[in-house]
C-alpha cells in the first residue's frame, strides 16, 4: 500500500461574492497515491486549470484543505508555497515555459538554484537529467535553438530536478507533433514506472486513456472515470 | 545563490543590450560630471594649498580692517602703523623676522607726461615672497642691495603713459630717476592689485618720500603651530596702542588657506549638487527601463515563481540587474570623468593664462572620489530598481504563467 501524496478535503474555489459567486471548483475530495498516473480531462472552462493550480500550490482554495505529503498547504503564505512548489512539485507546461536567456543546462539547474543546491551538484544532476531525456548533445543550446519536442524534454528534466513528489503536466503534448508527443509520453511513463506520481491535464482522449486513473471535470465537479 | 541571481541579471541585461547601454549611459554622464568637478576641485585645493603652505609661517598684519584690501600691495587705507607697533611686535616671543610694507604716493614722469602714482616700498626678500605667484612680463625681481631700481605693474608699463615702458626704461619719480628692472604680467580679473603699482625697496622708498607709512607688516614665526596665538597677541597689542578695537588685522596664512579651501569646498559642493541632477534623471531612466523589463518578462517571472522562486529571489534578481546596470555606468563614468576633468582643466587653464597667473592647476582624482562614485552609482541602481523589483515579486504565478 503506497502512501498518499495529495489529499484534498472538500476544496472549493470561488470567484466573486454571492449572489454573483462563481464556483470554479466545488467540494472536491481527492486522494492521490505515490506512483499514481492520473489524467484530468474536461472541456475548456470546466475547472481543469483551477484544479491544476490548486494541486500545484500556485493558488489557494477558497475553502477546504489540501495535504501534500501529509502537511496542510492550504493556509501557507506566498513564500512557504514557493518552497512547497520547489521541493514537492515539478511543472510541465503546454508552452514549455523555459527561460529564453538560459541554455538547456541552465534551465534545468535554475530550480535547483532556488532550492540552494550547490553549483557542482546541480550541474552534475542537470546533465544526468538531460541525458535521461536524450538531450546530452544540446546542453548549451538556448530554447530558441531547440525544437518544440526538445524544449518540452528540457522542461521535463527541469521538472524532475528537485526530486519532486508529483509531476504536474498541463497539456504536455499540446504544442508538439505526434512523434515528439509520443516520445514525451514515453519519457513521462518511464518516470512513472520508477515510482513518480504523474498528473496530466489534457483534452486528448488518446493520452488520457494511457493513464491509470482518469478524472473528468464538468462545471467544477470532479468524477472518477475508471479506477 | 546571489551569484545565480547575478548571472540571471547579467544575461537579461545582455539580452537587451542596446537598451541597457542607453540606460547606463545616463548614469555614466552623471558620474562623469561629478568626477570631473570633484577632480577639478581637488586639484584646485591642492594647488592653492601648495601655493600657500610654503608661506604657512607668515603672518600679515594690516591696518584698518580687511587685509585683503591691501594684500598685494595696492591701496592704502589711510591708516598706518607706528614705530611703536613694530617695536611691540618685535618684543613678542617666537617671531623670527619682521618686515614692513610702506605705502605712499608720488609724481611719476615718463616721456613728458606726469601723473600721481601710488608707491609701495618693501624689503626685497618680502617682495619675492609676496609676488611669487605672479608672472613677470619681462625683466626680473629686484636684487638685494640694488638702488634706484623699481618694478612696475602692467598698466603702468602700457596704459598710464603715452608710450610703453620696457625693462631698462627710466621713470622720474618726485624728480629722481629710477630704472625699471621688471614688469608684472597682466593680472586682469580678480587681481587688479599689481597692475597699478610701483614697487621699490624700503630704503629707496624712505629716501624718496621721507616717510615711513607702514601699511602692512609681514612677520615669520619660528613655529607654525604658534602662528594663530601670536597673531591674536599682535592684534591685541596694536589695537591697544591705537585705542581702537579693530585697528589691526593679523592674518595667518593658515587661516587664509582655510578660508580659500572653504570657498573652494562650497563651490565644489554647489557644482556637484548641480551635476547630481543628471544622476536623478538617470535613476528615473533606470526605473523606467526596469519597469518595461518587468512587464516584458511577466511570463518569465511567473515561470520562476512556479518552479519555486521566492519573493526574495525575484526581488534580488531585479535589484542586482539595476545595480549592475548603474555600476557599469558608474565605471564608464569614472573613465569618462578622467578625460572630462582633463578637458575642463585645459579650458580653465586657458582662461587663467589670459589672466596672467602662473597658478599650476591639474585635476586630481582620489581613491575616495572613485569609491564615492561607485558607491553612489550602486545606490542609485538599487534605489531605482526597488519599485520595479517589488512589482515583479508581487506578481501571482498563475497570472504570470497565463500571460501571453
Amino acid at each position: 500500500m503506497s502512501k498518499d501524496v495529495i489529499v484534498t478535503e472538500n476544496i472549493s474555489k470561488t470567484y466573486g461574492k454571492p449572489p454573483l459567486q462563481v464556483f470554479a471548483l466545488r467540494e472536491t475530495n481527492l486522494r492521490i497515491k505515490q506512483g499514481d498516473y492520473i489524467a484530468i480531462i474536461g472541456p475548456s472552462g470546466s475547472g481543469k486549470s483551477t484544479l491544476m493550480n490548486l494541486l500545484g500550490c500556485l493558488d489557494k482554495p477558497t475553502s477546504g484543505n489540501i495535504f501534500i505529503d501529509g502537511s496542510d498547504v492550504s493556509k501557507l503564505n506566498e513564500n512557504e508555497l514557493a518552497r512547497i512548489r520547489r521541493e514537492k512539485i515539478g511543472f510541465i507546461f503546454q508552452k514549455y515555459n523555459l527561460i529564453p536567456t538560459l541554455n538547456a543546462l541552465e534551465n534545468v539547474e535554475l530550480s535547483m538554484g532556488f532550492a540552494g543546491v550547490d553549483s557542482q551538484t546541480r550541474t552534475k544532476k542537470a546533465k544526468q537529467l538531460l541525458e535521461l531525456v536524450e538531450l546530452s548533445k544540446r546542453l548549451t543550446h538556448k530554447p530558441s535553438e531547440l525544437s518544440g519536442g526538445e524544449q518540452q524534454r528540457v522542461a521535463i528534466a527541469r521538472a524532475l530536478a528537485n526530486n519532486p513528489s508529483i509531476i504536474l503536466a498541463d497539456e504536455p503534448t499540446g504544442n508538439v507533433d505526434t512523434k515528439s508527443g509520443e516520445n514525451i509520453m514515453q519519457i513521462l511513463e518511464n518516470v512513472n514506472k520508477k515510482g513518480e506520481t504523474i498528473i496530466i491535464v489534457t483534452h486528448n482522449m488518446a493520452i488520457a486513456q494511457r493513464a491509470k486513473r482518469v478524472l473528468r471535470i464538468q462545471d467544477g465537479e470532479v468524477q472518477e472515470e475508471h479506477a | 545563490m546571489l551569484r545565480d541571481h547575478a548571472k540571471l541579471a547579467f544575461k537579461n541585461l545582455r539580452n537587451r543590450l542596446s537598451r541597457s547601454l542607453l540606460t547606463l549611459l545616463g548614469i555614466a554622464i552623471g558620474i562623469m560630471a561629478i568626477i570631473s568637478l570633484l577632480a577639478l576641485g581637488e586639484g584646485m585645493q591642492q594647488a592653492v594649498t601648495g601655493e600657500l603652505s610654503s608661506l604657512s609661517d607668515v603672518i600679515i598684519v594690516s591696518a584698518g580692517g580687511n587685509m585683503f584690501s591691501s594684500f598685494g600691495g595696492g591701496g592704502s587705507t589711510g591708516e598706518y602703523f607706528t614705530q611703536r607697533d613694530i617695536t611691540d611686535i618685535q618684543r613678542i616671543q617666537g617671531i623670527k623676522e619682521v618686515s614692513t610694507q610702506l605705502s605712499g604716493s608720488g609724481l611719476a614722469e615718463y616721456n613728458g607726461k606726469t601723473t600721481i602714482i601710488s608707491l609701495t616700498g618693501m624689503e626685497v626678500s618680502v617682495m619675492k615672497l609676496q609676488y611669487a605667484s605672479q608672472n613677470l612680463e619681462s625683466g626680473g625681481f629686484l636684487n638685494e642691495g640694488e638702488q634706484n631700481n623699481i618694478m612696475i605693474g602692467n598698466s603702468i608699463a602700457h596704459d598710464t603713459f603715452d608710450a610703453d615702458i620696457s625693462v631698462g626704461g627710466r621713470i622720474k619719480i618726485n624728480g629722481q630717476k629710477f630704472f625699471v628692472s621688471g614688469i608684472f604680467g597682466k593680472q586682469g580679473f580678480g587681481g587688479s592689485s599689481s597692475d597699478n603699482i610701483i614697487l621699490m625697496s624700503s630704503r629707496d622708498f624712505k629716501k624718496l618720500t621721507g616717510q615711513s607709512n607702514i601699511s602692512l607688516i609681514y612677520l615669520r614665526v619660528n613655529n607654525v603651530n604658534d602662528a594663530e596665538s601670536i597673531a591674536t597677541t599682535i592684534q591685541n597689542a596694536i589695537n591697544e596702542n591705537h585705542g581702537k578695537k579693530d585697528f589691526a588685522t593679523a592674518t595667518t596664512m593658515t587661516s587664509i588657506l582655510k578660508t580659500v579651501q572653504n570657498i573652494i569646498g562650497i563651490l565644489q559642493l554647489v557644482l556637484v549638487g548641480i551635476a547630481s541632477i543628471a544622476l536623478v534623471v538617470a535613476s528615473i531612466g533606470i526605473m523606467n527601463t526596469m519597469l518595461t523589463s518587468v512587464m516584458e518578462r511577466t511570463r518569465e517571472i511567473g515561470i520562476m515563481k512556479a518552479i519555486g522562486a521566492t519573493t526574495r529571489d525575484i526581488m534580488s534578481i531585479f535589484i542586482i540587474e539595476g545595480a549592475l546596470m548603474s555600476s557599469v555606468g558608474g565605471i564608464i563614468g569614472i573613465i569618462l570623468g578622467v578625460f572630462g576633468s582633463q578637458a575642463l582643466t585645459l579650458i580653465l587653464r586657458s582662461f587663467m593664462s589670459m589672466g596672467g597667473t602662473s597658478f599650476q592647476l591639474s585635476p586630481i582624482i582620489t581613491i575616495t572620489t572613485v569609491v564615492l562614485a561607485i558607491t553612489v552609482s550602486l545606490i542609485v541602481g538599487i534605489l531605482s530598481s526597488l519599485y520595479p523589483a517589488w512589482k515583479a515579486a508581487r506578481m501571482s504565478p498563475i497570472e504570470a504563467v497565463r500571460y501571453e
